[in-house]
C-alpha cells in the first residue's frame, strides 16, 4: 500500500470546552504530532492550570481526564499523565481539564463535588499539584460511589504532594464521591455523545507528515501491518509511556511513528477452557479489572504497577517488546509460561516468552512484525503461580527486582516443576536455572529451601545502582523464595 | 467584593478559615510564574551547568551556538555588569563559573532563546573542554583531605570527660544521615522584566525577596532601588528556594538586562534535582555515658555536615544542630564540636528542621540503643531524660526551658495512643511471627523558634485601608501553601475587627515591605503577624481619634473615651455606652474627609534573643515548640518493605490562629520526614554525579505511604505568651516527629534478634538497609 492523498488526513479532532477542536499539523507550525497535550494545553490562554512537575508520568501535576465513548455509546472517563501523551491520541475523545470542572450553566458559578470538598477538607496547601489531584479525584468521582479507602488510594497514587500529607484529600475523596457520579458533566453528556460519533465516523489512517516527523494512526491492524513493512524502523506506541520519555527528558526527535492505540483487534481479552488470549493493545488497567478473579498473580503484579494514569494508557505488548530488565510483567510471563503471537502483514507466528526475550532490551521480533497477543494457559488449580515486586517505595516504582515463579507439587509434596524467573537480577528477565534444577524432585521442605538460597544468592551477578545495591538484590532473590515457601508450606 | 478574589466561591464558616488560594488552587486559576501569561517577547533563559564536579575550564567554542537562529544572547562571567557573585552569608559562590568548576551543575553559561526548543538545541551546540581535577564526592573524602569550609564549632557544659570516666556504662558508635531533595513540586522560577533605565521587575519564586533584591543589585551593578522582586505565592518551597532561588532569578535578570526583553527561566525537573543543593548529609560520632537506670550523664559529639561546594546557609544549619542535639533531654555534661565539610557537590542548603533532624536524629538513635543495651523499653529511657520543669531545665548553651510541655505531652499521647497495651501485643506478635515483625516507638522534638542569625527577627508590614472599608494587607513574608496569608488575613480581621472578606493580602513585593528576612525558620506568622498587628495598632489609633469625634457630637455631655472603644463585627463601638456603635466602613469615609492617613507600616523584633558564639551559651530562642509522635509498623523481613500501621500525634501549637492549617502543617511536614527517614535515597558516584536525578528513581512518599491510621491532635488549653494571638510556630517541628517510624522499624528489625543485638541502622531506613541489617542479625543470631 503506498500513500495516497485519500489516506493522507493530518487532521485530529477532539472536543475540549465542549466543542470540537481541530488541529490540521498541515498548517501549523507551532505544534507537531508529537506535541504533548501538557505542553498544547499550556499553549493556550486559558488551559493554565495543567502543570508540568517531572515531564516523565511520575507526579501526576499534569493530569487530565479523557472522555471516551465505550461499548455502550456512554463516556468513560479515564485519567492520563497529558505530559506523556501525544496529541494525535486524544483524537476521538473528549479532553476535560481542571478548567472545566466549575459549574457556570447556572446563573450560579458552581464549583464541582470534589473541588467543594477539597476546599473543605484544605486538602491544597502550595496548590501546584492540585489540578492534577483534583482531576484524579474527578475520575473517580465519576467512577465510583463511596469508593474504599483502596480504590482511592490507587485512583491517587500518581499524583504526588509535598506538602499536604494526603489525609486530607483521602478526606476529600470520601466526602465528595457519594452522587453516583452525577454531575453538569452527566447533563451535557447526550450531547458530547453525538459529537464523538461524529468525529468517530470516519474510519481512515490518521496520517500527519510533516517536514520532519510521520506519524500513523491506523485503524485496522491490516493497516497497522503494511506501514510496518514500509517504515519498518518506525516506533510503535500504544500509550507511549515509555517512548514518549524518548523525547520529554532526552529531547529526541521521533522521526516515525506508528500509534496502535485506536487498532480495536488488538484490545482483546478472550478466554476459554484451555487459555487466556490478552491483546498487547489492551490497556493495563483493563487487563487488570479482567484478571481479578482468573489470575491472582497477574492481579497483585498490577497493582503495583505504576499508577492509575499510566495503567489507563500503557499496554502489555509495551512492557513485553521494551524487553527491559526490569519490566514488572516478565518474569510472570516467563512462570505463566506464556506464549506471544506475532504477526506481519504475510505470517503469523506463535513463541515462548522465554524465547522472545534474547537479550537487554533485545527481542525476537523482526523489523516488520507487531505482537498481535499474549496466550496464557489457564493454570491448573494444584499449580502455584505467584508474583513478587521489591521496590523502594511500595507503589509507583520501578522495582529493585521482581520474581515470578510457578510451582508444582504432587500429593507427597516433592517438586514436580518449578520456575523461577527473575527480574532486575540480569541485563535480562532470567531464570535461576541451577536454583530450580537443584530443587526439582526435592520435598518442599524448609531445609532445602534453606540450601536453595544459598545456590541463589550465588547465581546472579546483579548490579548496584541508583535503586539498590547489588548484594540487597541478592538478599531479597533468595528471600523470595522462602516467602514462596512460607505462602506455601501451611 | 469576594475574600478569595476569585470568580468562584466556596461556603465555609469564619472560625476556621480554609487556605486564601484553595479555591483558586482547586480550579486551576492561582497564577505561578510559568503561568504569567505575557505577549509574544518573551525569551527563554536556559543555564548551561558543569558536567564535572571538579575540573579546570580548558576552553569553549561559542560559535556555533551564537550562530544559531533564535539565540539571542549567550552569556559568560565576563558579561556580569556586577559582581560576579552571589553567596548570600560568606561571598564564596561565583554567580558563574570563571577558569574552575568545583561541582555538577554549577551554571557556566546562560542562554537567551526564542522558545524552549530553541534553548535546548542550543545547550547541544556548546563544546566545553574540561580538565578534571580530583573529586571530593563526600564527607569521608573530605575529612581525609581536612577540607573544612570554617572552623569548627562547640558548645560545652559541665564537665564531659570527668563525667565519661566516672559513667557506668559508656557507648560509642557513629550515624550517618542522608541527604534529602526539595521536590516542591514547582520547581525554581523566574521571570525578569526589564524596565525603563535600570529598572528591572522580577517575579521570583524565593523565599528571600530582599535578598533576591539584593543578589539582582549586585550582579547587575544597580542601585536596590531599581529592583523589584514579586511573588504571590510559590508551589512548595521548604528550604530549597531561601538562598537558592536567588540563583534563577540572578540569572534570568542578567539575561533580561543584556537583551532587553522579558526572560524567563523555569527549570525541568532534573536540571533542578541536579543544579540545586539539598539537606545536608551528616556523620557523626559519639559517645555517651549513663547509669543503669538509663539516665544519661555525659555526652560527646563530632557531627559533620557536607557543605558542598560553598557556604550558602551551612554555618547557620550547623549551629541549629549542634543547638538541637538534647532534642528534649537534660544531660548536664556536654561536649558537641560541629564541623562542615567542603565537597565537589552542590552547596547544601536549608531544608525543613534546618540541621535539627540531623541532631535529633542521633540522639534518638542513642537513646534508642542505651534502652536496647539496657534490655528496657526506650520510653522509658526517653521519660527519664526529659527536661523537668524546675530542674534540669537548662540547655547545654544555657537557655532556660520555660514552659515544658513534654509531660504533658507524654502523659496525654501515652493514654490516647495505648501505647503499653500495644506494646504488649507487639511483643506477643513479634512472638509468634517469623517473616513479619512490628515494631512501635513514640519519639518526642523539642524545636528552638527564632533566626539563630539574631538580626534576623525583625519583619515589616503596610497596611493600606481604602475608602470602601477594605484592607489591603502587605507583610514581608512569602506564601509557599504553608497558610500564612491566611493567617495574615485573620490576625488583621481579628485585630481591626472586620469580616475577613473586607481583607487581602497583597503579593509579597520589596517595593511595599523593604529589608525583610527570608520566611524560614517557622518564623513566618510570628514575625509578620506581629508586624501586621503593629501597622493595625497604629491605624486603629488614628482611626479612634475619628470615632471619639463623630460619637462627641452627640454625646458631648458624656463624652466617650479612647480607652473603651472596641472594634468589633465590622464596628467600633464604646464598651461603656453600647448603644454607641458606628460601622467601620461610615468612619473610614469619615477619616479620609477628615484627611487622616489610612496607611500605616508596621515593625516588629523579637525581644531578648542573644547568642555569644565564641562562648557557646546565649538565649538564641524566643521560645521552644513541643511535639510527640507514637508510630507502629510492620516490616516484611524478607523484602525490607514496611508499612506504618499508626500514627498518634499530639503537637503543642500554642493557642492555634487556625487549626485546619496547623493541622495540615503537621501532616505534611510528618510525611515529608517519613519520606527522608524511608525511601528518599541520594546517591552519588565517585565522581559527584547524581544517580537519583529525577523521581523515576527518587521516591517521595505517596497517597499509600501515609499511616492506614493517622491521628493528629493539636494539644490544648496552652497559650504561647508573648508572641501573635498566643500562637505557636508550626512549620518545621512535625517533620522530626517521623523519627517515631524511623525508630519504629528499627525496633522491628530489632525484633528479629529478640532484642539482643543492635541493629547496623542509618537514616534512611530504606528496604534495602532492613533486609541488610536483618541478614545480619540473623547471620549473629541464629
Amino acid at each position: 500500500m503506498i500513500l495516497n492523498s485519500k489516506l493522507h488526513k493530518s487532521i485530529i479532532r477532539f472536543i475540549l470546552d465542549g466543542k470540537i477542536k481541530e488541529i490540521d499539523f498541515s498548517k501549523t507550525t507551532e505544534l507537531r504530532p508529537t506535541t504533548t497535550v501538557l505542553n498544547y494545553l499550556r499553549s493556550l490562554p486559558d488551559h493554565k492550570g495543567v502543570k508540568e512537575g517531572c515531564a516523565e508520568g511520575d507526579c501526576g501535576a499534569c493530569t487530565v481526564v479523557l472522555g471516551e465513548l465505550n461499548e455502550n455509546n456512554k463516556l468513560s472517563y479515564k485519567t492520563i499523565t497529558s505530559c506523556l501523551v501525544f496529541l494525535p491520541m486524544i483524537h476521538g475523545k473528549q479532553l476535560i481539564t481542571v478548567e472545566n470542572l466549575v459549574d457556570r450553566n447556572n446563573k450560579k458559578v458552581l464549583l464541582h463535588p470534589v473541588q467543594h470538598a477539597l476546599v473543605k477538607s484544605n486538602g491544597s496547601q502550595c496548590g501546584y499539584c492540585t489540578p492534577g489531584i483534583i482531576m484524579s479525584l474527578f475520575a473517580l468521582y465519576k467512577n465510583h460511589n463511596n469508593p474504599t479507602r483502596e480504590i482511592i488510594e490507587d485512583a491517587l497514587t500518581g499524583n504526588l504532594c509535598r506538602c499536604t500529607g494526603y489525609q486530607p484529600i483521602i478526606n476529600a475523596a470520601q466526602k465528595a464521591c457519594t452522587n453516583n457520579g452525577i454531575d453538569h458533566f452527566t447533563e451535557k453528556e447526550p450531547e458530547i455523545v453525538e459529537l464523538l460519533k461524529q468525529i468517530n465516523k470516519e474510519e481512515k489512517t490518521i496520517s500527519i507528515i510533516t517536514e520532519t516527523q510521520k506519524y500513523f494512526k491506523p485503524r485496522l491492524l491490516s493497516e497497522a501491518l503494511v506501514l510496518k513493512r514500509q517504515y519498518p524502523n518506525a516506533l510503535i506506541i500504544n500509550g507511549a509511556s515509555e517512548i514518549a520519555l524518548k523525547q520529554t527528558k532526552k529531547y529526541e526527535l521521533l522521526k516515525e511513528i506508528i500509534d496502535l492505540s485506536d487498532v480495536d483487534e488488538l484490545k482483546i481479552f478472550k478466554e476459554n477452557d484451555k487459555e487466556f488470549i490478552i491483546g498487547t493493545g489492551l490497556s493495563l488497567e483493563k487487563i487488570k479489572a479482567n484478571v481479578k478473579d482468573k489470575l491472582p498473580a497477574f492481579y497483585d503484579l498490577l497493582k503495583v504497577f505504576a499508577s492509575l494514569q499510566i495503567r489507563n494508557i500503557a499496554t502489555l505488548g509495551g512492557n513485553i517488546a521494551s524487553a527491559s530488565p526490569i519490566g514488572d510483567t516478565l518474569p510472570l510471563l516467563f512462570a505463566y509460561k506464556a506464549k506471544l503471537k506475532i504477526i506481519c502483514s504475510d505470517n503469523e507466528r506463535s513463541l515462548y516468552i522465554t524465547d522472545f526475550i534474547k537479550g537487554y532490551r533485545l527481542t525476537d521480533l523482526k523489523p516488520d512484525e507487531i505482537i498481535k497477543s499474549v496466550i496464557i494457559h489457564r493454570p491448573d488449580k494444584k499449580e502455584i503461580i505467584k508474583y513478587y515486586k521489591v521496590s523502594k517505595r511500595k507503589d509507583l516504582d520501578i522495582s529493585t527486582l521482581s520474581a515470578g515463579f510457578r510451582l508444582f507439587l504432587d500429593k507427597d509434596k516433592n517438586i514436580k516443576e518449578i520456575i523461577l524467573a527473575y527480574g532486575g537480577m540480569a541485563a535480562f528477565t532470567k531464570r535461576a536455572c541451577k536454583t530450580e534444577k537443584f530443587l526439582l524432585n526435592k520435598k518442599w521442605q524448609r531445609h532445602y529451601i534453606e540450601k536453595a538460597m544459598e545456590i541463589l544468592y550465588r547465581e546472579y551477578e546483579p548490579i548496584s545502582d541508583a535503586r539498590a545495591f547489588a548484594e540487597s538484590r541478592r538478599i531479597a532473590a533468595k528471600n523470595l523464595l522462602l516467602k514462596l515457601y512460607s505462602e506455601t508450606s501451611h | 467584593m469576594n475574600k478569595n478574589n476569585s470568580k468562584y466561591k466556596a461556603e465555609h464558616s469564619l472560625s476556621d478559615l480554609p487556605h486564601e488560594s484553595a479555591v483558586k488552587h482547586v480550579t486551576g486559576e492561582s497564577i505561578y510564574i510559568n503561568d504569567i501569561n505575557l505577549n509574544d517577547h518573551l525569551l527563554i533563559g536556559k543555564v548551561v551547568y558543569s558536567k564535572h564536579a571538579h575540573a579546570n575550564i580548558r576552553a569553549c567554542d561559542l560559535s556555533k551556538v551564537r550562530a544559531l537562529q533564535g539565540v539571542h544572547t549567550v552569556l559568560d562571567y565576563n558579561d556580569i555588569p556586577g559582581e560576579n557573585q552571589m553567596g548570600p552569608v560568606v561571598h564564596d559562590e561565583l554567580c558563574l563559573a570563571e577558569q574552575k568548576v568545583t561541582f555538577i551543575g554549577q551554571a557556566i553559561f546562560l542562554i537567551a532563546a526564542e522558545n524552549e526548543e530553541i534553548a535546548i538545541q542550543a545547550e547541544k551546540l556548546i563544546n566545553i573542554e574540561y580538565e578534571p581535577l580530583k573529586a571530593i564526592p563526600d564527607i569521608e573524602a573530605a575529612i581525609k583531605t581536612d577540607a573544612l569550609i570554617a572552623p569548627p564549632r562547640k558548645i560545652e557544659c559541665g564537665n564531659v570527660e570527668n563525667a565519661l570516666k566516672k559513667t557506668e556504662h559508656c557507648l560509642k558508635g557513629k550515624l550517618i544521615s542522608g541527604a534529602q531533595e526539595h521536590w516542591y513540586l514547582e520547581t525554581q522560577s523566574c521571570l525578569a522584566i526589564p524596565g525603563e533605565g535600570k529598572e528591572m521587575n522580577i517575579f521570583s519564586s524565593t523565599q528571600h525577596p530582599s535578598e533576591t533584591q539584593s543578589i539582582i543589585s549586585q550582579v547587575l551593578g544597580v542601585q536596590k532601588n531599581e529592583v523589584v522582586v514579586e511573588i504571590r505565592r510559590m508551589g512548595g518551597a521548604f528550604g530549597g528556594k531561601e538562598t537558592q532561588g536567588n540563583h534563577y532569578a540572578a540569572w534570568s535578570a542578567l539575561l533580561a538586562n543584556a537583551t532587553r526583553r522579558p526572560v524567563k527561566i523555569h527549570l525541568k525537573r532534573e536540571e533542578d534535582q541536579i543544579m540545586t543543593g539539598k539537606r545536608h548529609r551528616c556523620l557523626s560520632k559519639y559517645e555517651v555515658g549513663f547509669n543503669n537506670k538509663g539516665i544519661i550523664n555525659a555526652l560527646k559529639i563530632d557531627l559533620n555536615i557536607d557543605a558542598g561546594a560553598a557556604t550558602d546557609l551551612t554555618l547557620a544549619i550547623l549551629e541549629r544542630a549542634l543547638f538541637h542535639v538534647d532534642n528534649a533531654y537534660f544531660i548536664p555534661n556536654m561536649l558537641v564540636i560541629g564541623k562542615a565539610w567542603k565537597t565537589n557537590l552542590p552547596p547544601n542548603t536549608a531544608f525543613r528542621g534546618f540541621g535539627g533532624p540531623q541532631a535529633i536524629a542521633l540522639i534518638e538513635n542513642i537513646i534508642d540503643r542505651i534502652a536496647r543495651f539496657l534490655k528496657k523499653d526506650t520510653i522509658d529511657i526517653r521519660y527519664k531524660n526529659f527536661y523537668k520543669n524546675d530542674t534540669n531545665n537548662i540547655t547545654h548553651y544555657g537557655q532556660l526551658i520555660k514552659n515544658n510541655r513534654l509531660f504533658k505531652l507524654y502523659e496525654n499521647l501515652t493514654k490516647s495512643s495505648d501505647y503499653f497495651n500495644r506494646r504488649k501485643e507487639i511483643n506477643k506478635f513479634n512472638f509468634e511471627n517469623e517473616f513479619y515483625k512490628k515494631g512501635l516507638a513514640l519519639t518526642p522534638v523539642k524545636f528552638g523558634i527564632s533566626f539563630t542569625t539574631s538580626f534576623l527577627n525583625q519583619a515589616g508590614a503596610l497596611v493600606n485601608i481604602y475608602q470602601d472599608g477594605t484592607v489591603l494587607v502587605n507583610h514581608g513574608g512569602v506564601e509557599m501553601g504553608q497558610g500564612l496569608h491566611t493567617k495574615m488575613q485573620y490576625v488583621a480581621s481579628a485585630e481591626l475587627g472586620i469580616s475577613p472578606e473586607f481583607i487581602k493580602v497583597n503579593a509579597t513585593n520589596t517595593s511595599k515591605v523593604p529589608n525583610t528576612s527570608a520566611t524560614a525558620a517557622s518564623s513566618g506568622s510570628d514575625l509578620n503577624g506581629m508586624a501586621v498587628k503593629n501597622a493595625i495598632e497604629k491605624l486603629k489609633s488614628r482611626i479612634a481619634q475619628v470615632v471619639i469625634e463623630e460619637f462627641n457630637k452627640t454625646y458631648s455631655e458624656n463624652p466617650s473615651e479612647i480607652k473603651n472603644l472596641e472594634f468589633n463585627n465590622n464596628y467600633i463601638l464604646d464598651k461603656k455606652y453600647p448603644g454607641r456603635k458606628i460601622p467601620f466602613k461610615q468612619i473610614i469615609q469619615q477619616a479620609y474627609l477628615k484627611r487622616v492617613s489610612l496607611s500605616a507600616t508596621g515593625f516588629y523584633k523579637t525581644p531578648g534573643i542573644y547568642y555569644d558564639k565564641d562562648k557557646g551559651k546565649g538565649n538564641p530562642f524566643h521560645y521552644y515548640a513541643f511535639g510527640m509522635a507514637v508510630s507502629e509498623i510492620i516490616i516484611d523481613t524478607l523484602t525490607g518493605q514496611h508499612k506504618i500501621i499508626r500514627t498518634d500525634i499530639l503537637h503543642d501549637v500554642g493557642d492555634s490562629i487556625n487549626k485546619t492549617l496547623d493541622k495540615g502543617q503537621i501532616e505534611g511536614g510528618f510525611i515529608q520526614g517519613v519520606g527522608w527517614c524511608t525511601t528518599e535515597d541520594i546517591k552519588y558516584d565517585e565522581n559527584g554525579n547524581l544517580l537519583n536525578h529525577s523521581p523515576d528513581t527518587y521516591k517521595i512518599p505517596t497517597i499509600r505511604d501515609i499511616p492506614e491510621d493517622f491521628k493528629v491532635e493539636l494539644l490544648e488549653g496552652v497559650p504561647n505568651p508573648n508572641t501573635i494571638r498566643k500562637s505557636k510556630a508550626v512549620g518545621e517541628p512535625p517533620f522530626m516527629l517521623a523519627f517515631s517510624v524511623w525508630l519504629a522499624i528499627k525496633d522491628a528489625i530489632s525484633a528479629v534478634g529478640n532484642h539482643e543485638i543492635e541493629p547496623e541502622f542509618s537514616l534512611p531506613a530504606t528496604n534495602e538497609i532492613i533486609l541488610q541489617s536483618i541478614e545480619k542479625i540473623k547471620k549473629k543470631f541464629f
